[in-house]
């Protein structure tokens, strides 16, 4: 029953800054020192987070979703959580690399979002290092 | 089955080019590349994605230095602040944005692993890049 008609994604970006260092329970303190460096001491970013979702161009309205609605879920569910926050504190049992934060804001964002309809979230660190998560397994 | 994160670096280098094909002559050269005939340069932005599960131990899908560190000894170190017409990589072909970007992925993809380096992204300027994804996509 997929509806007919012409399909975008549209990307909603927003910004939010916390705390954080890296460091695995699976790792020793040796371990963790070793491998994350300086980002085992407490730091923090001003990060970037792009995210993409899918619609159908509604043909009254001219838009494939909410805004509006996009915006209120990114703060429900993103911003309210994590800005101005120690992200270890907040989201706990996850490894707060790039690709971990990815992962988890991936997973809040998608139950609050029309099934199906996220594509892509995009974290930036710093300008320098980006990290995606489209969806994908590996086979 | 674990999820497939992409990882992308940014970088720049700065390096001067022309067009410039040595069977042609001056005349034909000018004809054909105009400007672009003339030695110029650019500040190039390049960044390198790879694509991978994460590690389960670490969190990552791959160390961010250890990316670093490669890019910066196995590109910049041969393409920045030079003139890529006098690289053995452009003694036939014409240094383009395109051929950059295809040495770029040689000089990578034997350390990084064809299955993890996913995508080159060269820009020569801000409204002009070339996203290459190897020989075999």
């Amino acid at each position: 029953m997929a509806p007919s008609g012409e399909w975008a994604d549209v990307t909603r970006a927003v910004h939010f800054s916390a705390g954080h260092r890296l460091s695995s329970p699976h790792l020793s303190e040796a371990e963790n020192q070793r491998i994350y460096g300086q980002c085992y001491r407490w730091h923090g970013h001003n990060y970037l987070v792009e995210v993409t979702v899918s619609g159908l161009i509604d043909p009254e309205t001219g838009m494939a979703t909410d805004l509006e609605a996009l915006g209120e879920t990114l703060q429900a569910g993103l911003l309210d959580l994590v800005d101005h926050q120690d992200l270890d504190e907040v989201l706990p049992k996850t490894t707060t690399t790039g690709e971990g934060l990815a992962l988890v804001f991936w997973r809040l964002l998608s139950t609050r979002l029309p099934p199906g309809s996220l594509r892509r979230v995009a974290v930036e660190e710093t300008p320098k290092n980006r990290f995606e998560y489209a969806g994908e397994m590996a086979p | 089955m674990a999820e497939l994160v992409y990882v992308t670096k940014r970088f720049t280098f700065s390096a001067a080019h022309r067009y410039w094909r040595r069977a042609w002559g001056v005349e034909e050269n000018r004809r054909r590349f105009g400007p672009l005939a003339e030695v110029h340069g650019h500040t190039y932005a390049l960044e390198v994605t790879v694509r991978g599960p994460v590690d389960e131990a670490t969190g990552m899908v791959i160390d961010l230095v250890e990316m670093k560190t490669l890019v910066e000894t196995e590109v910049l170190a041969r393409l920045d602040h030079r003139y890529l017409n006098e690289d053995p990589a452009f003694s036939t072909e014409l240094p383009t944005t395109e051929n950059v970007a295809r040495l770029i992925w040689r000089l990578l993809s034997p350390k990084l692993g064809e299955d993890r380096l996913w995508r080159v992204r060269l820009a020569e300027e801000p409204t002009f890049w070339v996203d290459y994804h190897g020989p075999i996509r």
